[in-house]
């Protein structure tokens, strides 16, 4: 089997916003929907201070909350682990959005775009089913499928390859089959100490972060 | 403006006011046709409150179509039975129209009361509605259920003796159950409170307590003494009863209209460990 | 008019490869994706990852070239200014015309000059020039510097941000010492950085954070000292929030640790005896003890026990001690100071004895830093030096000392600039750590020549130091009379005098001498014609409410318009340039660039049009070549084109793709002869690759040897020793300075010669920001806060406060909506996050909202980037002031070098709630 997953390494990230820009782009969506977005954080108090930077957005969890609740069944897992909406079934409810401990989903009611107008890009990215939906990270799903298609391997060649990934200027987005022991994604998390984003809420997030090296074990 | 994503869970904005209408009008509304089916009441009197209750509980669904994005495809409400609770509420409405409008119909006690039992089911779906929405630590307290369930039933008991009082002294019946769903309300409040405090944040806590506060002494206490008074009191018991089921049904509202606008911080973001940025 | 040619017709979907130049980390190398001709997405050329140091990414700030190019705020078509009067409160009136109009009125005027003469009786050129970002605007001006160099004397140094916002010190020192316009650590295979403010992981470009990011994980320590938390703080294994402008009294504290507290032969003593100025002599004047003969520096031989020429082989010289010995000692104007048996001691004994008193417990009073702090990380600096280690580079054994030093922009410039890039590039030096591999390191060269081949600027100077083109102080060549407004020429040697020394030099002068010029100078003029291009002074400069009102007096201003902004406000005509994914340019890659561009390649990249140019907007190119068609400068336009003036010269030993200079060669004409000249260079003349292979591959490189990244086995090689730790020349220089000004009657820039020092002592640098308050009308007490700013990698060098999205995602870091206040600071005051705040000096104040934090000091506020703009589409909409209205433009806040720092003192008011 086949899941697929995000490793960010919080140890890289610097914050620049380049995935998320990158994402806004090839994504097409509309001014102010980030489904992949990088968190500025503050920690302690002067001078004991530490700063972080930590990208999130759709976690594509093993067990989603967001999809359960979907009444209208818009939300779906694929057996890769990637969680879809299907934008002709969703009624915008916008129960997703609430039953997501991410903050991952955005719901857009009307067209905007970054000038008012839409420009001859915007224009060209548009789509109207995007509306007043639900809308979230896909994984670039399209980009993998396609990748897979034509026989390249995601998180490795860019063609199948999430954009955010493609743009990370730090090497702190990795994508891969976590499934695969042999895969990008697997050494990371053999070789790192990691956590999930609110694990304790039991969603099985499939978007891990790297804080540190595993540390050596020495021989007693 | 602050800036919007910060590491401190912020206020949900996907569900506004017209959310918190269905579970204002939805919950008084089942609370309403439950008493109603079970009080005695029957021909024009049963019509007449189950109508009302119907009513509620259809401008609570008409608000939250209001609110949807896409409400031309409102009907995919159903697709989900399995495990939406949304679904299954919309699916404990369809019953509770189907069976209360037959019961209208024939203003039928039996059907009534098969209506209430539709709308026991419909008040738990609104319950569950709101625990299953995992992102909001106030809504997730697994003993919301039960205080979303309890307020139902107050606020319908409540705007039932309030309805009765204005014709005539309501039955003692009525009178010892709405009661008993006063103290329910309030025993899921303080189990409510309990688990809310573990895991949602201060500012969310703290509009809680306020409404909480609100709750227990205007929409526990107050009416239960109003119910005392009518009884030592009968020259002042229609007014006193009237005056305690509308604070049952008043503060029953107010506390859902904040827990949905007002206390439903989202998660936030939280890291268990600090990146380690080179050697220490 | 000659219409543009035709050009070759444009895909209409698929990819592009260009590249994104847009700040001076650059460039990076990207595709765009096209759909039905409409530019749709930026991506990394994935072709180019093996040869681009970065991994071939992208930054940030190349994700909004495709809103760049639809920005329906742009300038599409030529305008005229109808409105005579100008000023902030004037509406220009702007009315579009054609470009055979607006080409023939600039036209017009730049003949009448030709007629009249170019220089104006002050002896200024009568064409100005503005450029910003770094030099960076010459990867999309096309061929427009062939047509500066065919007309003749043009005056570029008017400020916009230079001496201010860059590295000056840097710049000019790092050039002398160790020809390094820009310095950093040898990042890949350094250890342990101390990072003075130097925010490379917002300002470092993609090659910076990706170099960064990789020496994190590999465990790389970094220290980064600086008043507030920055991104390249939060990214660093500690945080030492230092007093603002303190810094050089945190350097000279590690200084005194490595020479008083640590054992002597911890340090490289082989690399200073031999590499350094440290055994040269000096004598009771402070020049160095010369061979009569000779005039050869002498050094003190422990071996011969005798002094002898410091290039004598086989000595052991001594770094301590006095000692006696027959010498000349020569000052300013070779005047000879002292001559016959006469004493003196190693430089670096002048040394021990100018550090002794700069101990970390007296640094930290003044840096409020404690004195353990310095005293460890000093002794963690040499603790990871690892002197004595050396490493093999493809082939060749080098020094090996991962250990270096890196400064930030205001630590870098303006007063205490020259004392802390000394003190730094000092300990590199006293661990022999200095342009040897995981040391510290200069980038490129700017101010010696050849631009492109740093290694070959170094030739042999005098007394066993690499040459330097020092502006001359000798009374024969120096001259009162500059060649520009800025003086650079008259007042700063260091700046030297080539293509990018006008820029270099007190840039500000030009705008503050246009309102009284000091005594000695010829009277400043206003420029006849002002070019302006990708470059907005009016905000970008400081005391740009001044810079404004100066510019509005400007009589004839022809502005490159993007989109309408607060410099092209004061325009009399504005052209709509193609931009960066509408036109065609070749640029030099690879080798060693600015901030952190070390790459193994080097080669040429193209940037092409993707899509059709937008309205009316025409390339560079053709502009260039119409204005020089107009002008009667074609022949000159086109023969410095064949000169190398569009990036390569077009005739090499075995091939010519010469333009015949007598015609009008198009834009896609003129860069196809480039493009095959290129390859041909690339090549030794094996391939020829035309504009459309080009078009289709993107780039072409050829290795770059990684062992070129290092000056030390050139100096060997050659001989020669690092001018350090003693600045003999310097204060030669200073001196001599100081004579030519003094002889004609100029006092004004005492202040400025006391910094040509030998051993440059700690002076109240805080103090200095102090007392200009006092100027200003104002105690220090009233106006208790540092106000200082930052870069922000999503607008810097950027040109791109228009583009929604780059806002949008800049939002997303804190900072970008207002100023940042300590989080203490701002409960004591009554100040909630969002709250409205006023920042004032006695003479200014602008508001903003508060972001409350706590990675800052109590005493700092910090405006990140530079916002404030009031004609800017977009942008004027932010509501986010700009330190640059607050900071006064003085005489006495710059340096010796030109340079001021983005510092000023202000106080801080709660005006209202929550915008």
């Amino acid at each position: 089997m086949t899941r697929w997953a995000m490793v960010a390494d919080l140890r890289r990230c610097v914050g620049c916003q380049t995935c998320t820009a990158s994402c806004r782009q090839a994504n097409a969506t509309p001014p102010g929907v980030q489904w992949r977005r990088v968190l500025d954080m503050e920690v302690g108090e002067y001078p004991a201070v530490k700063r972080a930077f930590v990208p999130v957005g759709c976690m594509h969890c093993d067990d989603p909350p967001c999809m359960h609740v979907c009444p209208s069944t818009a939300t779906k897992k694929r057996a890769d682990g990637i969680v879809t909406i299907d934008y002709d079934l969703c009624i915008g409810c916008s129960y997703c959005a609430v039953a997501c401990p991410y903050q991952a989903r955005y719901k857009t009611d009307r067209a905007s775009f970054a000038y008012g107008k839409a420009t001859a890009s915007e224009e060209q990215g548009f789509d109207p089913k995007r509306l007043a939906v639900a809308t979230k990270c896909t994984f670039c799903a399209d980009r993998i499928d396609a990748g897979l298609a034509k026989g390249l391997k995601p998180g490795i060649d860019p063609e199948a390859t999430p954009a955010c990934v493609n743009s990370c200027i730090t090497q702190t987005l990795s994508f891969g089959d976590v499934e695969d022991p042999q895969s990008n994604v697997s050494q990371l998390l053999a070789e790192n100490q990691t956590f999930r984003m609110h694990e304790e809420l039991g969603t099985g997030p499939g978007f891990y972060y790297i804080w540190d090296k595993k540390v050596e074990e020495t021989p007693s | 403006m602050k800036d919007n994503f910060g590491v401190n869970p912020w206020h949900q904005t996907n569900w506004d006011f017209r959310a918190a209408f269905n579970f204002m009008f939805g919950g008084a509304g089942s609370g309403l046709l439950l008493i109603a089916a079970f009080s005695g009441i029957a021909g024009n009197a049963l019509r007449a409150e189950l109508l009302l209750g119907m009513a509620l509980i259809g401008a609570g669904l008409i608000s939250v179509w209001f609110e949807i994005g896409r409400p031309l495809r409102a009907l995919n409400v159903g697709f989900n039975p399995h495990t939406s609770w949304m679904t299954r509420e919309s699916y404990a409405a369809g019953l509770v129209f189907a069976l209360g409008l037959a019961a209208v119909w024939l203003a039928s006690q039996p059907l009534a009361q098969a209506a209430a039992l539709a709308v026991l089911m419909f008040a738990y779906c609104q319950g569950r509605l709101l625990q299953a929405a995992k992102g909001i630590p106030a809504w997730r307290v697994p003993a919301l259920t039960w205080l979303v369930f309890t307020t139902a039933l107050a606020e319908g008991a409540g705007l039932f003796v309030a309805l009765a009082a204005l014709f005539d002294t309501p039955a003692r019946g009525a009178l010892a159950y709405f009661s008993l769903a006063l103290i329910a309300r309030a025993l899921a409040w303080s189990i409510y409170r309990s688990g809310v405090s573990k895991t949602a944040v201060r500012a969310a806590l703290a509009v809680l307590e306020r409404s909480g506060k609100i709750l227990i002494q205007f929409g526990t206490i107050a009416p239960l003494a109003l119910l005392l008074l009518g009884l030592l009191a009968p020259d002042v018991a229609r007014i006193a009863l009237l005056l305690a089921g509308l604070a049952a049904l008043a503060t029953g509202w107010q506390f859902k209209f904040v827990l949905i606008t007002r206390a439903a911080y989202n998660q936030g973001f939280a890291l268990p460990h600090l990146p380690v940025r080179g050697t220490q | 008019m000659n219409a543009p040619e035709k050009t070759a017709a444009l895909a209409k979907s698929g990819k592009r490869a260009t590249y994104c130049y847009q700040c001076v980390a650059g460039p990076d190398l990207l595709t765009v994706k096209i759909v039905d001709g409409v530019a749709t997405e930026v991506e990394p050329n994935f072709a180019a990852c093996s040869v681009h140091p970065g991994g071939g990414k992208v930054c940030v700030k190349a994700y909004g070239l495709v809103q760049k190019t639809y920005n329906p705020n742009r300038v599409l078509s030529p305008m005229r200014r109808t409105n005579p009067k100008k000023g902030r409160n004037e509406d220009p009136g702007f009315v579009p015309i054609s470009w055979d109009e607006a080409l023939d009125t600039i036209a017009a005027k730049l003949r009448s000059i030709m007629q009249a003469g170019l220089l104006d009786e002050s002896g200024y050129p009568k064409v100005a020039a503005n450029f910003g970002g770094g030099g960076t605007p010459q990867s999309y001006m096309g061929t427009f510097p062939a047509f500066l160099a065919a007309w003749g004397p043009v005056d570029m140094g008017f400020g916009s941000g230079q001496g201010v916002k860059c590295t000056h010190s840097e710049h000019l020192y790092g050039e002398f010492w160790h020809r390094a316009f820009t310095v950093c650590p040898d990042t890949p295979m350094c250890n342990y950085v101390i990072s003075c403010g130097a925010n490379v992981e917002a300002s470092g470009g993609v090659v910076g954070v990706w170099r960064h990011a990789n020496a994190r994980e590999r465990g790389m320590k970094r220290v980064q000292v600086e008043p507030h938390l920055s991104v390249t703080g939060a990214c660093s294994a500690e945080w030492v929030p230092i007093r603002p402008k303190t810094d050089p009294a945190f350097l000279y504290a590690l200084v005194h640790v490595l020479l008083h507290e640590a054992a002597r032969e911890r340090l490289d003593l082989p690399f200073l005896k031999a590499h350094t100025n440290s055994p040269y002599l000096v004598g009771a004047n402070g020049f160095f003890l010369r061979d009569a003969a000779t005039r050869k520096p002498l050094l003190w031989d422990l071996k011969r026990k005798a002094a002898v020429a410091f290039d004598t082989p086989g000595c052991d010289p001594a770094l301590e001690g006095t000692f006696s010995c027959d010498a000349v000692e020569i000052g300013p104007d070779a005047e000879v100071l002292a001559q016959g048996r006469l004493e003196g001691s190693p430089s670096f004994a002048k040394l021990l004895a100018h550090v002794q008193p700069y101990s970390p417990e007296w640094a930290a009073g003044i840096c409020d830093v404690p004195a353990a702090t310095m005293r460890r990380i000093a002794n963690e600096f040499l603790d990871h030096a690892q002197v004595g280690a050396t490493i093999e580079i493809e082939g060749k054994t080098m020094p090996y000392r991962p250990v270096s030093v890196a400064l930030g922009k205001t630590v870098n410039n303006g007063w205490g600039g020259f004392e802390c890039v000394w003190a730094r590039t000092l300990l590199a030096v006293l661990v022999g750590g200095l342009e040897v591999p995981g040391g510290t390191l200069g980038t490129t060269v700017r101010l010696n020549r050849p631009l492109a081949e740093r290694l070959e600027s170094v030739t042999p100077g005098p007394d066993g130091f690499m040459h330097y083109p020092m502006n001359p102080t000798d009374r024969e060549n120096w001259s009162p009379r500059p060649n520009i407004r800025n003086a650079y020429r008259s007042m700063v040697p260091l700046a030297a005098n080539g293509p990018w020394s006008q820029a270099l030099g007190p840039t500000h002068f030009s705008w503050m001498f246009l309102k009284e010029t000091p005594k000695g100078l010829p009277t400043v003029t206003l420029p006849e014609v002002w070019f302006v291009y990708r470059t907005n002074p009016a905000i970008s400069f400081w005391d740009t409410k001044d810079v404004s009102a100066t510019m509005a007096r400007f009589p004839f201003v022809v502005a490159m318009a993007y989109t309408r902004d607060e410099t092209n406000h004061m325009a009399d005509i504005l052209l709509p340039d193609a931009t960066d994914l509408e036109s065609l340019q070749l640029i030099r890659i690879g080798g060693s660039k600015y901030i952190e561009q070390f790459w193994e390649h080097e080669g040429y990249a193209l940037r092409q049009p993707v899509v059709e140019a937008q309205g009316e907007a025409r390339d560079f190119t053709d502009i260039a070549t119409e204005l020089a068609r107009r002008t009667g400068l074609l022949e000159k336009y086109n023969a410095s084109i064949n000169h190398g003036s569009a990036g390569v010269p077009l005739k090499g030993e075995n091939w010519d793709f010469s333009l015949e200079t007598g015609s009008v060669h198009g834009r896609d004409a003129i860069w196809n002869a480039v493009c095959k000249a290129a390859s041909a260079e690339l090549t030794g003349g094996k391939e020829v690759h035309d504009l459309a292979w080009w078009k289709e591959n993107g780039l072409a490189t050829k290795p770059f040897p990684h062992t070129d990244w290092y000056l030390f086995p050139t100096l060997v090689e050659q001989g020669l020793r690092f001018e350090l730790p003693y600045q003999e020349r310097l204060y030669r220089i200073g001196k001599e300075l100081g004579n030519r000004l003094h002889e004609n009657d100029m006092q004004w820039w005492d202040e400025q010669l006391a910094e040509y020092q030998t051993l440059p002592v700690w002076k109240d640098f805080p103090g200095l920001w102090e007392k200009s308050l006092l100027r200003m009308g104002g105690k220090t007490a009233d106006f208790p806060f540092w106000l200082l700013t930052s870069r922000s990698m999503q607008y810097s060098w950027g040109n791109n406060v228009g583009i929604q999205l780059i806002k949008e995602v800049a939002d997303n870091i804190a900072g970008h909506r207002g100023v940042i206040v300590n989080a203490g600071t701002a409960a004591e005051l009554g100040v909630e996050d969002g709250d409205t705040v006023e920042i004032a000096t006695p003479l200014h104040s602008v508001t903003a909202r508060a972001v409350v934090r706590q990675g800052i000091r109590p005493d700092t506020l910090l405006l990140i980037g530079q916002f404030s703009h009031w004609v800017t589409p977009f942008a004027k909409d932010f509501g986010v002031p700009s330190m640059n209205s607050l900071v006064p433009m003085s005489m006495a806040l710059t340096d010796a070098t030109g340079s001021g720092a983005d510092v000023v003192r202000v106080s801080l008011k709660r005006t209202g709630g929550e915008k």
